[in-house]
Order: C-alpha cells, then sequence, then structure tokens
C-alpha cells in the first residue's frame, strides 16, 4: 500500500499463493476420511479445503478468512442429500415422483440460493471485516420463478435477461462490511455475449458433423472394424463445446465482475475465452490420465489464474473501508437465522 | 495507523511499559511473537507484537498495549501452509505465522483438527489414504455392490420391476425402436413357441415377449421379465431353434434379475464416482464418467456369461440341440463382418463375451 496523497488512483491486484503440494495433502487425507465416516468428514474436508484456498487468495497483503463451522455444512449436506437423493431415487422408480421433486427443487430454489450466499457471506472475512448477504426470499423469488419462467416462456429469449437480473441481484444484496456493493451491469452486453455464444454453438455442431463425416469416410478405406475412429470426432466435439463455454464464462465473467462496484472502488476482470478453454482442455486431461489424482492440482491453477485477472481499482485506500456497525442477522431477526444458517450444496 | 488503537476491553498502558514488564516477569515462561492485527472495524493492517507470559499476554501495537488472559484467547485450527489466526474477546483477529508460538500457547483442542493437521503435514498418510481410497472403491465395486444387489432387486415388488421395465422401453421407443413389421400371424406363432418354451418354467416371474424393428439383429431383457426382440433378429434366426436359443439366453437374463441389478449396480457406482470426484472443477466432472462406462462393460460381461449358462440349459430341457446357440452366434457374426457396421450388430457381440468361446462353450453342451 503506497503512502498516496489525496486522490490517486491506485489498484489492487488479487493474488493467489497456495501451492498444489499444500492441498494435495489437505485434498488427499478429506478423501479417505469422508468415504470412511460415509461422508461426514467431508464437512470438516470442505472447510478445510476452503479455509486453504481463501487464506491463499490475497488482497493488498492479506488473505481472506473462511469462518464456517463444519457442524453447519453437515446440516446443508445432510439436507441436500436428501433433496438430491430422493430425486436421484425417484426418478429410477416412478416419473411422478420425478416430476414433484423436479417442481419442489424448482420451488426451493429462492430459499438455496438466499441461504447459501447468507451463510457464505457471514462466514467470509478479510482483515476481519465480514461480509453479509441481505436478500429477501420475495426478491429471490422474482429473480429465479418469475424471470426464470419468462426465459423458459420465450425459449431462452429473456435468458441473458434472466441472467443479468440474476446477477444485479447476487452483487447488489451482497455487502463488506458496512460497504454496500453496487452492480453497474446492462442487459445488452449480457444479451451480445449470449447470442455470440449461440451462434459459436451452430459452428461447432457443424464443426461436429463434419469431423464424423470424416471419420465415417475413414472407416469405410481402412478394412477392419473402425473401433477407434469414433472417438476423433467425440474430441473435437467436446473441444469445439468446451472453447464455446470457456467464452460465455470469460466473457458473462468479466461483464459481471467488471460491473461490480465495492463502494469506491471498482473491480476489473481480465478473463481470456482462449485461456479458459486451455485450462478446462487441460485440467479434463489431466484428471482422466492421473485417475483424479491432478484435481488439487487443477483446483490450485484454476484458483491462481482466477486471482490474477481480478484487481480492485479506485481513487481510495482499502483500509478506509468499514466494517458493519451492528453485528450482521440482529436486524433480520434471529427467529429465521436457524432457517438461513445452511450452506445447501454438495 | 493511529486510528486502529488497542484492542477494546483491555486494559492500556504506554508502550514502554510493555518492556518493562518483559523485563520484570522472571520464572513464568515468555514467549513473543509478531502478527498483524485487524481490529474488526476498519479494513487496516496493525502490526504487533505479542508477549505471552504464563497466562496473560500483552499485546503491544507501538503505540499502545493490551492485557488480557491466554484463555480469553481462541486460536482457528491449525492447517498446513497457512497463517494462524486468533480470535481476540474484542472481536479482534491476530493473523501470525509463528505457527510454533501458537501451537505452544494454544493447544488444539478438538481431536479432528489435531488429527487432520497431523495427517496433512506428513506425506506418507494422504499417499496411503489414497491407496486406500482406491482399494476401498474397488472393493465397493467388485465385490460389495454385487454381493448387494442380487438380494435387493429379489426383493423389488414385481409391480415396480415392470413399471420400471415399461418406462425404460417407452424410453426406447421414442428412441431407437420402430413398430415391427412382422405379420400378425408371424408374431402370433412366435409368441405361442416362447409361451410354451417358458411354461414349463419354475419360479414367479412373469415373461412377455415384445416385437420391435430396429437396424440391426438385437434381443434384449428389460426389467420386470420385458423380453423385446427386433424383427431383424427374427429374419436373420435361420429356423425356430435359432431363435429359441436367443429367447433362452434372454430369459436367463430375467431369472437372473441382471437388468435390475445392473440398474442397481450402476446407480451405486455414480453415487460412489460422485462422492470421489465431488470436488473435480467444473466441467472435469465428466472424466468420471469414463470409469463408470468401463465398469458397466465388465459388469454386461458377467451376466452374458451366466445368461449363456442358463440358456444352453434350458434348451437342452427342452429338446433343443445347444448347437442352435452355435449356429445363431456364427450368423450373427458373420452378418456383423459383412455389414462393416461399428455399431449396431458389432455393438451386441461387443458387450459380450468372445463370441468364439461362446461358440465353443455351446457346442461343447451338445
Amino acid at each position: 500500500m503506497t503512502d498516496s496523497p489525496a486522490q490517486r488512483s491506485s489498484t489492487y491486484r488479487f493474488a493467489f499463493t497456495g501451492t498444489a503440494n499444500d492441498y494435495f495433502r489437505i485434498w488427499a487425507v478429506s478423501l479417505p476420511l469422508s468415504l470412511l465416516t460415509l461422508g461426514i468428514y467431508s464437512a470438516w474436508g470442505k472447510v478445510r479445503k476452503r479455509r486453504y484456498l481463501y487464506a491463499h487468495t490475497r488482497l493488498d497483503g492479506s488473505g481472506f478468512d473462511y469462518r464456517a463451522a463444519p457442524m453447519a455444512i453437515l446440516k446443508g449436506r445432510i439436507i441436500a442429500l436428501t433433496l438430491f437423493g430422493g430425486f436421484a431415487v425417484g426418478s429410477h422408480f416412478l416419473p411422478a415422483v420425478q416430476l414433484a421433486f423436479f417442481a419442489l427443487l424448482l420451488l426451493l430454489t429462492p430459499w438455496i440460493v438466499v441461504a447459501s450466499s447468507r451463510f457464505n457471506a457471514r462466514n467470509t472475512a478479510w482483515r476481519n471485516v465480514v461480509f453479509g448477504f441481505d436478500g429477501g426470499l420475495r426478491e429471490a423469488a422474482k429473480i429465479f420463478l418469475g424471470f426464470g419462467a419468462l426465459a423458459l416462456a420465450t425459449f431462452g429469449l429473456g435468458f441473458p435477461y434472466f441472467r443479468m437480473r440474476r446477477a444485479r441481484f447476487i452483487i447488489e444484496r451482497h455487502r463488506f462490511g458496512a460497504t454496500p456493493l453496487k452492480a453497474d451491469l446492462l442487459a445488452g452486453g449480457f444479451i451480445v455475449a449470449y447470442l455470440l455464444a449461440f451462434l459459436m454453438l451452430i459452428g461447432a455442431a457443424v464443426l461436429s458433423m463434419i469431423a464424423t463425416a470424416i471419420a465415417f469416410l475413414m472407416s469405410r478405406n481402412v478394412s477392419g472394424s473402425g473401433n477407434g475412429s469414433p472417438l476423433v470426432p467425440l474430441a473435437v466435439i467436446y473441444t469445439a463445446y468446451i472453447a464455446v463455454f470457456a467464452y460465455v464464462r470469460a466473457r458473462v465473467g468479466n461483464l459481471t465482475l467488471n460491473g461490480t462496484i465495492v463502494g469506491p472502488l471498482r473491480c476489473r476482470s481480465t478473463l481470456r475465452a482462449r485461456d479458459l478453454a486451455w485450462l478446462y482442455i487441460s485440467n479434463i486431461v489431466a484428471i482422466i490420465v492421473t485417475l483424479g489424482l491432478a484435481t488439487p492440482w487443477v483446483t490450485i491453477r484454476m484458483a491462481r489464474y482466477r486471482a490474477r485477472t481480478l484487481a480492485l481499482e479506485g481513487e481510495a485506500q482499502l483500509a478506509t473501508l468499514a466494517a458493519a456497525t451492528a453485528p450482521a442477522g440482529t436486524a433480520t431477526g434471529s427467529e429465521v437465522s436457524d432457517l438461513f444458517d445452511v450452506d445447501v450444496s454438495l | 495507523m493511529s486510528a486502529a488503537g488497542p484492542p477494546q476491553g483491555a486494559s492500556c498502558s504506554p508502550s514502554g511499559g510493555s518492556a518493562a514488564a518483559t523485563a520484570a516477569s522472571v520464572g513464568a515462561q515468555t514467549s513473543a511473537f509478531s502478527g498483524i492485527l485487524y481490529d474488526g472495524r476498519m479494513a487496516l493492517r496493525v502490526p504487533v507484537r505479542i508477549e505471552a507470559r504464563g497466562a496473560d499476554v500483552v499485546i503491544d501495537d507501538g503505540t499502545a498495549t493490551a492485557h488480557m488472559s491466554a484463555a480469553e484467547i481462541r486460536a482457528d485450527a491449525p492447517l498446513p501452509g497457512v497463517p494462524r489466526m486468533l480470535r481476540l474477546p474484542g472481536g479482534e483477529t491476530i493473523e501470525t505465522s509463528d505457527h510454533a508460538a501458537v501451537a505452544a500457547l494454544w493447544p488444539e483442542r478438538s481431536v479432528v483438527a489435531r488429527a487432520a493437521f497431523a495427517l496433512e503435514s506428513r506425506w506418507w498418510p494422504p499417499l496411503a489414504g489414497l491407496t486406500l481410497t482406491a482399494a476401498l472403491a474397488a472393493f465397493i465395486v467388485i465385490v460389495l455392490l454385487p454381493l448387494a444387489a442380487e438380494p435387493v432387486a429379489r426383493r423389488i415388488s414385481p409391480e415396480i420391476e415392470r413399471s420400471i421395465g415399461e418406462h425404460t422401453l417407452a424410453t426406447l421407443d421414442r428412441t431407437v425402436f420402430k413398430p415391427s413389421r412382422l405379420s400378425e400371424e408371424e408374431r402370433d406363432e412366435i409368441s405361442d413357441k416362447f409361451a410354451a418354451f417358458v411354461a414349463g418354467e419354475r419360479g414367479e416371474e412373469k415373461y412377455e415377449l415384445v416385437f420391435r424393428r430396429a437396424s440391426t439383429p438385437n434381443a434384449m431383457a428389460l426389467p420386470g421379465g420385458l423380453i423385446v426382440v427386433t424383427d431383424e433378429m427374427v429374419r436373420a434366426a435361420g429356423n425356430d431353434a435359432e431363435l429359441l436359443a436367443v429367447l433362452a439366453h434372454e430369459i436367463g437374463h430375467v431369472r437372473g434379475r441382471h437388468a435390475m441389478r445392473l440398474v442397481l449396480q450402476n446407480s451405486g457406482i455414480v453415487v460412489l464416482v460422485t462422492a470421489l470426484a465431488g470436488d473435480a472443477v467444473g466441467m472435469t466432472v465428466l472424466a468420471a464418467a469414463v470409469p463408470t462406462m468401463l465398469l458397466q462393460s465388465r459388469y454386461s460381461r458377467e451376466f452374458e456369461t451366466e445368461a449363456d449358462d442358463y440358456a444352453l440349459a434350458h434348451l437342452k430341457r427342452h429338446g433343443v440341440s445347444p448347437q442352435a446357440f452355435a449356429d445363431i452366434m456364427r450368423r450373427l457374426e458373420k452378418e456383423a463382418a459383412a455389414t462393416h457396421e461399428s455399431d449396431g450388430v458389432l455393438r451386441y457381440l461387443g458387450s459380450h463375451p468372445a463370441t468364439e468361446e461362446r461358440i465353443r462353450r455351446a457346442e461343447s453342451e451338445r
């Protein structure tokens, strides 16, 4: 931090300092212990892994601090397991059950989003200033059920708008201590991004058809079984789809983050589609080749890339950001906090 | 920096007092380390020096000191490669990299956290753990799941099994099957023979033969005793005995509850793979599909052998020579070689044990 006099614009870069060596051991201890305890340890494992990743995600010399209690994670996992397990078992036996669970899951989405966001925000701190999420159920229902239904009803045409509203809701209901986050997002950028992705998807489909045709023609010339040949077009298809996926991730990620304003500071994200595509493809290859052993390395290199491409800019010092004056949660009432004090995820 | 001040709720004294107190403390164990204090009100970094004298802790930020009892301070569970966090009673946090000092002053109380840290700090426990995981997963998939799937499959009520079978058939009808083009007489004739063929069977299985058209000769047993045979298979069979040989093989699948066991085993594998690959990042979950697919083909091979054994015995019981089984196998193989098609026929044969071996076994049973 420079002792810049008065109003000079400063840039605070994120950095990731974790190593695959350390993270591998935490991951590799968590895996067998989770399996041996029938998943119970996975809550402790998750907290330890996340604490490691957060602590090494550093901004202006300080790491992030993940404070969740493993018990609360365990509770959330049991809820999620009951929901998704019921869904999976039900879908095998009765189509009607499948439909009912799907409807239930859909109706629960606003609650899941609000509860998880609140939980994660409340358990994340930077320099001992705790984040917060104050989104309400009603607003979440409007976004996720209302605009979600709109996106479906318009056969996807409304999807970019839904994504923009979702991002705006998530950002604007978050705060860093006493500093509310602001979202400077326009639907136009999202529409262009998804439109281009759609066109690329059509291009990828054409490409995959060409690849299949070539593979077919080649297998006819070579006598004997063409057992290996279907793999070639499959690889081409997957690569093309991953490229489109990476494009959406980079473009929408940049749009969202660049529109995120933390008090006097603004996020600057420089994700690149080709970097992400390369990361995704090499990650998949690494995981397949090592039978999953590369998973922690993959996590670390993704975290490193994310941090490297993110910065905060503005004419203010980070140190001027204050914590919330009242302890979080008291305003909304403690009776609902129990209902929200879970991180519903697997 | 002056905004930081000493932690709340602690008695303050000028900085100089700290040094004097250090000199005065004799006998009590003293340790000192440095850290960074975050007061919990502003996002400020304040370098501090922490001194512990017995049960008392003094925190000095260069301008003032705060005194508190070590018992009031809580330390976060240790994690390899991560700075320690000390939570002070006033809501402040101190970050320090002096692991040894923190470990000596605030030994971890939780057994789980202590054990996890000890295991994570060395290389052999995680490596041994992964080996154990692989062995356990292999044990579950190869021994436990097949063992558990059979009694569970037998306990599933016939109605449920039938509804799963019909559900599956409906899906296949939408995707790969077309209505049969065999004449009604032809179908009735085959159905009658099939009915006579299964009439003497022991057990409470209900069999139903359905006809469909596909692009290749195929026959399959769905859950609930539904046996599907394609027009192409009926055409491929040189005579009734050969068609009965194929059907006997499918009856073997029904009797062994193979379809239901496969569904149960695959569900088990999916749960296991999901549990193990739960950490995989984003799209890399795709990688989990590969071992699942490999394991599926392994299972079907075992079931095919079992169904073959049953088919050969069943044929003999009904006075049909097992040679018919060998004949149809040979015919299908020839057709596969002729059409060059890597999809249909080859796949039917491919999921089965080596065709040559099956033919040999059938012929030795004659």
